[in-house]
């Protein structure tokens, strides 16, 4: 049984019992460092700040209905060598999916990291949030809690969580060492706080909270959750596959792209130093613009925009773990998460695998199964 | 320990600093031997031989390479190919690197096929060597496979490829898929009518007619309507034909002319043909005579061959008879090369022959019943290319197969058929073809194995036929099925079979597949007289004790299954061995392995101009000219980027051809060559000699195949071929726009070798590369060398162990080349194939690093203990190696033993130790034999569950059986039980035949616990090699690369990598050195010309392409955090440059530019 205990919320409200809570980690959870989401001063931007003070924590808000990056990055970059040093870092979900992916890409080490999760009940775009949050940006992360967990629903003035949000079925931290729960839990009162690690377990004990019951409530919450972001993905599946079913639909799919290349600066598992869109390799001739252009008697300018996402999907669609930041990144509204996830759905089905799941499941394409793909090896004649 | 870091990393800052230095070297070739058959054994050793720089003659009497694994899709235990797994992988340009089935090249390797040895003289080191060749009737260089010929050739006969399930025709391909695939005429049926001469495109076809008006026959009858009906057939199909009336009228034409042939009747009036015969043969000794008859006898005909004749026909006649008959002299006569040549050794790997069921008693109706088939034809009928194109179809009515019963030991473990042996492999390859009808049928087929042991003693097989069990529901029945009928008419088989109660049952079955054991390969005793090799008692080729490649004849050494049938693992072991002695030999002549290196000649440097591409298109005589608009391609490939020039020249496979190519390429400024012609394959080498006389690095030169678009057989639009020729040249110029050669790397490498552990295996390992000249460091942790053998008294076969230890040992501790390091262990090691260095700790001296190039580990395994069967609860009872030591020892006194049992694989062959040990079965049949041999009343149970028996250990367990000793087969979930009481052994098991539960009172119970690993895990990790689920080392690839790591440069045998024998060990060990040898022999070597490389400014370290790496070529440097590139073990596949996201790990000649280029080239045409 994992160890539980609770947080309490009593008046002082989501966002200040947030805060307390870690404060009281950053005191006495044996770590040097805290990673957390902090809204800066005058905008109400929310960002994930390295504090090391306790009394710099003032401005930690998790809860905020945004994140304007995929805070794994972030990770990859505290711990991808040694940190000498301790560092619990506060993740929405679909974070520490990506996170689990770059360290098995080598691109981040989970040594010095204590991984907090919190249950997520979606994020706005970038733009939307702003308008969202208006000048009071806690009490904007209040209403948007009080709204969700309540039923009413996450859409308020035409503005409504992200697709990817919508279609995300891992609203809940499982592979945090430490998870904080919201989701069937009487949040006026106390948050859940459960130790799924023998990491989290000692920081847990040192902590000394109250002890509370993980309630029969929220397993039915998560379900319902689930299920009714699971079909609002299965939907965005099918439409997706239609709109991109052959190559006219998925040209015409893809033709807004400019090749600003922001969905791949904004992808957290898109990992490498320097793409290759940006090397030698798409440096072409001049002359060999014209012999495109001759063979077709026209040919769109930037080129190679369609190739640039296919060669996207055929890098990372079996680590996208559907955060939906290259969508939230692109200026001019292609639905690149929407492609991203459906393909990466087949991709990661087809190698049995799923991105984010386990750091002991291998990637696919760093392991050979002899039996794998019979249909395709072992039929020949 | 810091002394020895600072040297290490010393070490590899050398390392680094040699290996920037790039020399091409290229090795002499230094002595040379001869291989006899090219089945994978024969590969094996040529290849071996060819590697180490020897010049190899590899020959074989088929018409195509791969002997029976040709006809092979699928071995187990892995069911699927990897020959090419052989191929060189050190100095791997010097060879193809393709498909080994399809063909193989290698510029020390002479291959012969269609070729036989008639004779060798001479003594080892220097023989004498007789090769007959059959004639080559279509021009392998030539023939571009287009099939027209077969097309119009009016024979139809069974085809041997398919086991006789599909016909073929006279000219034919022997095996469908090589490269290049030439086809052969078969001359035993050919009726040479002529008509593929007519017809092929490219003037292949040769039969040679102007050559049989040279060929004079003499006609000799006293009938005239003989001689004149002879004249015309003979005279129309080309022949010059005299005709004598008589006797006296022939011998005076002999001694005006010489004749090649005279047709001699036996019956005339003046002097009969005998007489004529004896005279003609004072005459003229070389004509050649058959003889005429219409009364004689067979005596009469085998008198006339005593004296001379070739052979006989009765009268009448007719043409059908005759002129074959003549043709096929005149083609031995006329056109048989002979060769000669001197080699220092020679390799017999002559294969096997099979077992015909239709001979003998023909119970199962082989031959009679069509649904009754071998294995072999088991596998054509269900190969992609057999005749059902892989479905499981009835050869009888071509209905779909719903049950199949697999019979094993069809021909082996009978004494009957004088077999006496098992065949060894019967047993996997029916499990194999079981598992693959139920993947064919997706499970549908019911399959079924009658089988009397089911002998898995290699490694993996138990858990191979396991699986096959478990997961794919093939059923095992124990039983010898003693008989199959046909059930009704519709072809259906009834097996009749008597099970383990003694119950007559009997099963239907669409399909049988016997088990056809082995024999000795057609003209085993002829070679063996020839090349002085004995043979044993059932004709296979007698090998010395304690060697599994050596025979009675020096320097005459034998590979494969032609000393006893063996799976492809041995198979390549024993032929590595095989070389490796052949080596040696030659190498104790003076012959010596190549170490001088010469400078490769200097290419011109076009890295700074821009590609100018000379385009060179063969027409092949017009054919090509015809079947597409060539002025139209030429006009296309002329405006392509990068083309400077394009010529069309005729037949560039010819001399003449190619001169003008080399002279076109001379006079030229062109910096690429794109050859369009026919079959790139045989290009390889011609393009490395255009490379030397023209200065243009061959790396810059390309071929590609612009005949295929225009088989007739394909296409017949002049539009569409063009379009494909286009298509295919511009890919071309794409291509070899883009290559920008840099010179291989040569790789230093310290010429000394390591192998750590001093028992047989090790001290076999150390004493073949000392031998060969190169020093040795030996590494025992013991204080005396010997291991597990200092242990062994006795072997089954007879030869004493004690005396090959103390020859080993002293030949180790004498030999100039070895040091050997006692009570030391390894500590830590470092480095990669070519340069290591390994820090050893000395228990009296302290530590040492020694540098190598190479390193063996043999570090054995031990017998295993037990807590069953109530072992250690009495002195009675013990295991086998106990009992051997305590008879030698004489504590054990066989004359006071009533009772002794024996309790086979315990512990053994189920989870978690669920693999054979091999040599246990062995070890009990050894002590049974002895201890009966003692004193014949002791009573001996042997409690079984297969007896492995394999090869001519059967013959022991046949001598066993009839000295009285009792074998009871016991089943895993049936096991005996031990009880003891006041140390009284009593051992209770069910016994099968009665059915009930029998009890023996034991004076001793022996155990055979098995051979457990001996901490591998500890080295492996030093090593950075592998070890499998068992604790044994993992090796590269079961089958091909059986002593191989995966890591280069690093090998294993004996025990410590799976059970096996003394001469299996030593067998094993000659492999590791032969392996070791082929990096040892150069002071550098040179790495391929396409190998991976890093660009380290792109590298984001995620390793993907050191995981995806099937070489583990690849390995991240710490000190440097970077991913590095041993270029000795890279193989240029790509793996990594494919699985790496921003090419950061690129493939030289493969850049993705240059690819971009290919494929906009080929959508040029598309769109």
């Amino acid at each position: 049984m994992a160890k539980t205990a609770k947080i309490e919320v009593k008046e002082q409200g989501l966002v200040d019992s947030m805060q307390g809570f870690f404060r009281t980690l950053l005191e006495k959870g044996d770590i040097n460092a805290l990673l957390v989401p902090q809204r800066l001063p005058r905008k109400n931007a929310v960002m994930p700040t390295l504090v090391t003070d306790p009394e710099k924590i003032n401005g930690a808000d998790p809860l905020a209905p945004v994140f304007p990056i995929n805070a794994a990055k972030v990770v990859s970059k505290l711990t991808r060598k040694p940190l000498h040093g301790k560092v619990a870092v506060v993740l929405r979900p679909c974070e520490i999916r990506a996170f689990v992916e770059l360290v098995k890409l080598k691109q981040a080490r989970t040594e010095e990291v204590v991984i907090v999760g919190l249950d997520c009940l979606g994020a706005y775009g970038n733009v939307d949030y702003l308008r969202f949050a208006g000048e009071d940006g806690n009490g904007s992360t209040q209403k948007f809690f009080q709204n969700a967990l309540s039923g009413k629903g996450t859409a308020w003035e035409g503005i409504d969580i992200s697709p990817a949000c919508k279609a995300c079925d891992h609203p809940i931290p499982e592979n945090a060492d430490l998870l904080i729960g919201l989701l069937g839990v009487d949040t006026n009162d106390h948050l859940l706080l459960k130790a799924n690690t023998a990491k989290g377990e000692a920081i847990l004990d040192n902590l000394k909270l109250p002890a509370a019951k993980e309630s029969e409530g929220r397993k039915k919450a998560v379900d319902a959750l689930v299920a009714a972001r699971s079909a609002y993905r299965d939907q965005m599946f099918e439409e997706t596959s239609e709109a991109t079913a052959d190559i006219e639909k998925l040209t015409s799919y893809l033709s807004e792209c400019i090749n600003c290349y922001n969905c791949r600066v904004a992808c957290p598992v898109c990992y490498c130093k320097e793409c290759v869109f940006v090397t030698d390799v798409f440096d072409h001739e001049p002359s060999q613009y014209l012999q495109w252009a001759k063979r077709k008697g026209a040919v769109k300018m930037p080129t190679d925009t369609v190739f640039y996402h296919i060669t996207r999907l055929a890098h990372m669609s079996t680590a996208c773990i559907g955060c939906g930041q290259c969508s939230n990144a692109c200026p001019n509204n292609i639905p690149v998460m929407e492609i991203f996830r459906t393909i990466a759905h087949y991709t990661q089905k087809a190698f049995d695998y799923e991105a984010g799941l386990s750091l002991d499941d291998e990637p696919p394409l760093s392991v050979f199964r002899e039996d794998e793909f019979q249909e395709v090896v072992a039929k020949m004649h | 320990m810091e002394y020895f870091d600072i040297r290490i990393s010393l070490g590899l800052q050398e390392v680094a600093t040699l290996s920037n230095t790039r020399v091409i070297t290229m090795r002499k070739k230094i002595g040379s031997a001869l291989v006899v058959g090219a089945g994978i054994s024969g590969i094996r050793s040529a290849l071996d031989l060819a590697e180490l720089g020897y010049q190899v003659q590899l020959i074989d009497r088929a018409p195509h390479l791969g002997g029976t694994l040709s006809q092979l899709d699928y071995q187990f235990p892995t069911d699927h190919c990897g020959m090419c797994k052989m191929l060189p992988l050190v100095e791997r340009d010097s060879s193809s690197q393709y498909c080994l089935r399809k063909g193989l090249f290698h510029e020390n390797i002479e291959i012969m096929l269609s070729t036989e040895l008639v004779a060798l003289e001479g003594e080892p080191g220097k023989f004498q060597a007789t090769l007959r060749q059959k004639p080559a009737i279509v021009d392998p260089e030539r023939c571009t496979g287009c099939g027209e010929c077969s097309g119009v050739c009016p024979v139809e006969v069974a085809d041997e490829f398919n086991a006789g399930l599909t016909k073929r025709k006279a000219i034919y391909l022997p095996v469908p898929h090589n490269i290049p695939n030439s086809y052969t005429v078969d001359l035993a049926t050919c009726t040479l009518c002529g008509e593929c001469e007519k017809i092929c495109p490219t003037g292949a076809i040769d039969f040679r007619w102007e050559a049989r008006k040279e060929f004079r026959i003499l006609v000799v009858d006293d009938e005239l309507i003989v001689r004149d009906s002879l004249k015309d057939w003979l005279t129309e199909d080309g022949f010059q034909v005299d005709a004598a009336e008589s006797g006296p009228d022939a011998l005076e034409k002999l001694t005006k002319q010489s004749y090649h042939l005279m047709l001699l009747d036996i019956k005339m009036p003046d002097m009969d043909g005998i007489e004529v015969l004896k005279r003609a043969k004072e005459m003229r000794p070389d004509v050649a005579v058959v003889m005429m008859t219409a009364y004689a006898t067979v005596e009469t005909a085998v008198e006339a061959m005593k004296i001379g004749a070739l052979d006989y026909v009765l009268k009448p006649f007719d043409p059908d008879t005759l002129v074959p008959l003549v043709l096929k002299l005149y083609e031995t006569v006329e056109r048989s090369g002979e060769r000669e040549m001197e080699v220092g050794a020679v390799v017999l790997a002559a294969g096997f022959g099979s077992y015909d069921p239709a001979t003998g008693n023909n119970t199962y109706g082989y031959g009679e019943y069509p649904n009754v088939v071998t294995s072999i034809e088991f596998e054509r009928l269900i190969s992609g290319t057999g005749p059902n194109e892989g479905r499981l179809l009835r050869p009888s009515d071509g209905k779909e197969i719903g049950k199949v019963a697999w019979l094993q030991c069809v021909g082996s473990r009978d004494i009957q058929a004088n077999a006496d042996y098992c065949s060894s492999v019967c047993c996997m390859f029916s499990i194999k073809e079981a598992l693959l009808a139920k993947e064919r049928t997706d499970g549908q087929v019911d399959a079924a194995i009658f089988y009397m042991d089911m002998r898995t003693f290699g490694k993996n097989f138990q858990r191979y036929r396991e699986k096959a069990e478990k997961e794919y529901n093939v059923r095992f029945q124990r039983s010898r099925v003693h008989s199959v009928e046909p059930e009704g008419a519709n072809g259906n088989l009834r097996i009749s079979y008597t099970d383990l109660d003694g119950a007559g049952r009997e099963e239907i079955v669409d399909l049988v597949v016997l088990a056809a054991g082995q024999r000795p390969p057609a003209g085993t005793e002829p070679l063996a007289e020839m090349t002085g090799v004995e043979l044993n008692s059932w004709g296979f080729c007698q090998l010395q004790p304690f060697s599994l490649s050596r025979t009675a004849q020096e320097g005459v050494f034998v590979g494969g299954s032609f000393s006893g049938l063996r799976d492809i693992s041995e198979s390549v072991i024993q032929a590595n061995s095989a070389s490796l002695q052949a080596s040696r030999l030659i190498h104790s002549k003076g012959g010596g392995l190549a170490e001088a290196t010469e400078q490769s000649p200097e290419f011109r440097d076009v890295s700074r101009e821009l590609p100018r591409t000379m385009v060179a298109l063969c027409t092949c005589g017009d054919t090509l000219a015809q079947a597409a608009n060539f002025d139209g391609v030429e006009t296309a490939v002329s405006a392509l980027d990068s083309v400077t020039q394009v010529h069309r020249l005729e037949r560039i496979c010819t001399q003449e051809g190619w001169s003008q190519l080399e002279e076109a390429l001379h006079s030229s400024e062109a910096n690429r060559l794109l050859i369009g012609a026919c079959l790139p394959y045989v290009y390889t080498k011609k393009l490395r000699e255009l490379g030397k006389t023209t200065g243009l690095n061959p790396a810059l030169m390309e071929v590609v195949d612009i005949c295929t678009p225009a088989f007739p057989n394909r296409n017949s639009n002049p539009e569409q071929v063009s379009r494909e020729i286009r298509t295919t040249v511009a890919m071309g110029v794409g291509k070899v726009k883009g290559m920008e050669p840099t010179p291989p790397a040569a790789i230093p490498v310290i010429q000394e070798a390591l192998v750590v552990g001093g028992g047989i295996g090790g001290m076999s390992a150390a004493l073949a590369i000392a031998d060969h000249g190169f020093g040795v460091n030996l590494v025992e942790k013991e204080d005396e060398l010997g291991g597990n053998l200092r242990a062994l008294h006795r072997t089954l076969e007879g030869a004493p162990p004690q005396e090959l230890l103390e020859q080993t040992v002293s030949r180790v501790e004498k030999h100039p080349n070895i040091k050997v390091y006692k009570k030391s262990e390894v500590l830590q090691s470092l480095g990669s194939a070519g340069h290591f260095l390994t820090t050893i700790e000395r228990e009296d001296e302290g530590g040492v690093t020694l540098e190598h190039g190479v390193a063996v580990l043999a570090t054995g395994g031990k017998e295993a203990t037990t807590e069953s069967y109530g072992y250690g609860q009495s002195e009675a009872i013990l295991t086998q190696h106990q009992l051997e030591d305590k008879l030698h020892g004489d504590s054990v006194n066989p004359a006071e033993l009533r009772v002794v049992t024996m309790i086979q694989c315990v512990d053994s062959r189920e989870e978690p130790r669920n693999y054979c040990s091999r040599i246990c079965c062995g070890s009990a049949l050894k002590n049974a034999l002895y201890l009966k041999d003692q004193n014949p009343d002791i009573d001996i149970y042997v409690l079984y569950r297969d007896i492995m028996a394999y090869g001519f250990l059967e013959n022991y367990y046949t001598q066993a059986r009839q000295k009285g000793i009792i074998f009871i087969q016991y089943s895993v979930d049936d096991k005996p039980r031990v009880e003891v009481e006041n140390g009284q052994v009593t051992v209770g098991v069910t016994d099968p035949i009665l059915g009930k539960e029998v009890t023996i009172p034991s004076d001793l119970l022996v155990l055979s616990t098995g051979i457990v690993a001996n901490g591998q895990d500890k080295l492996a990790q030093i090593f950075e090699v592998e070890v499998d689920q068992d604790g044994f080392y993992q090796e590269a690839e079961y089958k091909w690369r059986p002593v191989d790591f995966l890591k280069e440069g690093i090998f294993t045998c004996g025990i410590a990598h799976s059970p096996r024998s003394i001469s299996e060990t030593i067998a094993m060990a000659e492999a590791t050195a032969q392996r070791a040898l082929r990096i040892l022999t150069s002071d550098r070597l040179t790495a391929g010309a396409i190998v991976a490389e890093v660009r380290h400014s792109l590298c984001c370290l995620c390793e993907k392409c050191i995981s995806a790496c099937p070489y583990g070529a690849r390995w991240r440097d710490e000190l440097e955090e970077k991913v590095m590139v041993n270029e000795l073990g890279c193989q240029g596949c790509g793996s990594c440059a494919a699985v790496c996201p921003n090419s950061a790990s690129v493939l030289s000649g493969y850049r993705d530019q240059q690819m971009f280029s290919v494929i906009d080239a080929a959508l040029e045409e598309m769109f």
